[in-house]
């Protein structure tokens, strides 16, 4: 605790200031500080969670990504060989199922039952034998050498004795070096889709030619079987795109094909749309024939496991992101309400301190002022008991008029200079009879100004910048004490700029009352100090340059004029003192009551 | 029995002098000392019973003096003098070595008593 020693202070206070022990406290301030204090936190629980959600999901989605590119890569490429295999090995079963037809029908010139002049009964025997080896064989035809078809077995006798020179496939076989030819499904004489194997024997230099047409819905039927029923759509189809099997039933032409294989590789895989559905095709070049095998498969169908996993896989990274981000944001949210818990009770604990050391204050002052009082007190008994003592004759003291006259004369010196003290006191508490007036608040400013340029701001290099409304009314109070609190705020903010800096006085009149703002470019006040500022005695200059009571009379002296002090402060950057004055009836009746 | 020696050690003249004149009246052979500084150079030469220190006093307060004094004659009891409306420093000096505080004002009577049992203590500890 600290010990006041009030007979200085009483001295350095001229009666006019009035010091209390008041000092402006503003609830508002306490709000603000605990939203101020909300605000930073909710900001650094945004911060943290977003921080922590990005840390800790963008890897694993980038993660994630990867691996899911890398599954997808992979799964795609095991569904086209897949097809590929398929197509492949259709293929094969499909040329060893020409070449055993072409066997069955060279087997024929070799036949016992083989004549170069064929009776029908010949060529029936010929065709039996044919269908022996596969139910596939429609007929048979025997040609001369000139191309007319001299024996014919099957359902279209008709074409006995036609003449076949003129068709391609005939002259083809006998321009070529290959023993045998397999057509492309045409119609032919016979108007119905069907194709042919035709192979060739030299008898006698002559060269003579058997044919036999197969049934393409039998070769169908075949082709289904061997598509190992895998939802895949095996299909042949020639160079130009046209199809080299029809459905059973259709008796016309088949159609053209919507993707031709490229000629130049002997398989391969790719994707085509087909009716907006992307197509997976497989194809493999027959060795017999120039048709090409066409394994056809949705994308959707190829890549069904890929996309069942690939749902599975992000279903499951959105559930374990959703259930990391809840974790976050409950964690971030506990840990941070907490802090902010404590930070508001930290608060709320200064800001009782800051009450408490101002009611201590209140307890040093008047601690001092006893002690000062006490002093002639004790001289007063100490020497009313000497008087005593020298009327006792125990004590052999001196006892004349004189003693005892010298003795009261020590009594009223010390009842004196208590009554000095208990007066100047008073004269703290109670303003002597104020003397009224109408003030311009803006002519006040000037004068102190003026005043304040010849002493205290001449040290220092200090530029006053103005900006006096023009509009002030006249404020009712006593010139003095405003000019007082304009002189210890405009001191201070001298006294917080080093060397250098810029002191703005701005008035302006709003709502009732008079703002006038003293703003510095000074070392502004720690956040600390500034709920201490107004308590008496509280001071930070040093080397007994203050007195700790220049921003509590000011604060008095406004709180008695109605007004208010607010202060505004950034460390480092400068501090912000505005007064308000207010311009009511309240104002003039306090001043009033105060004068009676 | 001895006479009491007591020293009054205040910068209150008033208060000193009166206060010594009315113990000298009781046969107690009193001296005052306006100064902590006067009261150790007063120390050097002579001995006392009791002496009696006011805790605040420009240049050397009370605090400052008991220390020096209990450094010099540890076996003087000292009663400090208080006229601060706190039994703080009182409290203090006791911490200190000092045998009691008294509070400013205080009826003679009630210093009597105290000096009265200060001396009977450093009796007590000497003989």
């Amino acid at each position: 605790m600290r010990v006041w020693d009030t007979s200085h202070l009483l001295d350095d206070i001229p009666p006019h200031k009035r010091a209390t022990a008041e000092h402006v406290y503003d609830p508002a301030d306490s709000q603000a500080n605990l939203q101020q204090i909300r605000l930073h936190f909710k900001q650094l629980q945004t911060r943290l969670i977003l921080g922590l959600v990005l840390g800790f999901l963008l890897p694993n989605a980038l993660l994630s990504a990867y691996f899911h590119f890398q599954f997808t890569h992979t799964l795609k490429e095991s569904a086209k060989l897949n097809l590929a295999a398929v197509a492949e090995s259709q293929k094969n079963t499909i040329d060893l199922y020409l070449q055993e037809r072409v066997v069955n029908l060279y087997n024929l010139f070799h036949s016992k039952e083989f004549s170069l002049n064929p009776t029908q009964e010949q060529m029936d025997t010929l065709l039996a034998s044919l269908k022996h080896f596969n139910d596939g064989f429609v007929d048979v035809g025997f040609f001369d050498t000139r191309g007319v078809q001299i024996g014919y077995a099957g359902p279209f006798p008709s074409l006995r004795s036609a003449d076949y020179s003129g068709e391609s496939w005939y002259r083809n076989l006998l321009t070529e070096n290959k023993s045998y030819l397999i057509s492309d499904i045409y119609m032919g004489f016979r108007k119905i889709p069907h194709f042919t194997i035709a192979t060739k024997q030299v008898f006698d230099n002559r060269t003579y030619v058997m044919r036999a047409t197969l049934d393409p819905d039998k070769f169908y039927i075949f082709l289904r079987a061997i598509s190992q029923g895998k939802e895949v759509d095996s299909t042949l189809i020639n160079h130009q795109g046209l199809y080299q099997v029809v459905d059973p039933g259709r008796s016309q032409l088949p159609g053209t094909g919507d993707y031709i294989p490229p000629a130049t590789s002997a398989s391969g895989v790719e994707e085509f749309e087909r009716d907006d559905q992307k197509m997976l095709v497989a194809y493999a070049w027959l060795k017999e024939t120039p048709w090409a095998l066409l394994a056809v498969q949705p994308v959707a169908v190829a890549q069904a496991g890929m996309i069942k996993a690939r749902l599975v896989l992000t279903v499951s990274l959105i559930v374990i992101s959703l259930l990391i981000s809840a974790m976050i944001y409950f964690t971030i949210k506990k840990l941070v309400d907490r802090a902010r818990r404590m930070a508001e009770k930290g608060q709320q604990l200064q800001e009782m301190l800051a009450h408490a050391s101002k009611l201590a204050s209140i307890g040093e002052l008047a601690a001092g002022v006893a002690h000062e009082i006490n002093n002639p007190l004790a001289i007063i008994m100490a020497t009313s008991g000497v008087i005593r003592d020298m009327l006792n004759p125990e004590f052999e003291l001196d006892h004349s008029p004189e003693a005892i006259y010298k003795e009261l004369s020590v009594i009223d010196t010390a009842a004196n200079r208590a009554k000095g003290i208990t007066r100047k006191l008073q004269d703290m508490g109670k303003s002597r009879v104020p003397s009224v007036v109408a003030c311009d608040v803006n002519v006040l400013l000037d004068e102190v100004v003026s005043r304040l340029k010849k002493v205290e701001f001449k040290p220092k290099h200090i530029e006053v910048i103005s900006h006096p409304a023009a509009d002030l009314p006249p404020i009712l109070a006593e010139p003095e004490p405003l000019r007082q609190v304009f002189a210890n705020i405009l001191i201070n903010a001298s006294d917080a700029i080093a060397d250098k800096g810029t002191i703005t006085i701005t008035s302006e009149f709003r709502e009732d009352t008079v703002w006038v703002t003293i703003a510095d470019t000074g070392k502004g006040i720690p956040p600390e100090n500034l709920q201490r500022i107004f308590n008496p005695f509280f001071t930070t200059k040093g080397g007994g340059r203050g007195t700790g009571l220049g921003l509590s009379i000011a604060a008095s002296i406004v709180k008695y004029l109605g007004g208010t002090i607010k202060v505004n402060s950034i460390p480092g950057t400068g501090s912000s003192f505005t007064i308000l004055l207010p311009i009511n009836e309240q104002a003039k009746t306090t001043i009033k009551q105060h004068d009676n | 029995m001895d006479t009491l020696r007591v020293l009054i050690v205040d910068d209150e003249d008033d208060f000193r002098e009166t206060i010594v004149k009315r113990l000298n009246a009781r046969k107690i052979q009193a001296e005052g000392a306006a100064s902590g500084v006067r009261a150790l150079e007063i120390l050097k030469d002579k001995d006392f019973d009791v002496i009696v220190l006011d805790v605040k006093m420009p240049d050397m307060d009370g605090i400052e003096t008991l220390r020096h004094i209990k450094k010099l004659k540890p076996e003087i009891e000292v009663i400090m003098l208080t006229g601060h409306a706190s039994v703080e420093f009182g409290l203090k000096g006791m911490q200190l070595g000092a045998f009691d505080y008294v509070m400013k004002p205080a009826p003679l009577n009630e210093l009597l008593d105290t000096i009265g049992q200060a001396y009977n203590k450093k009796r007590g500890l000497i003989h």
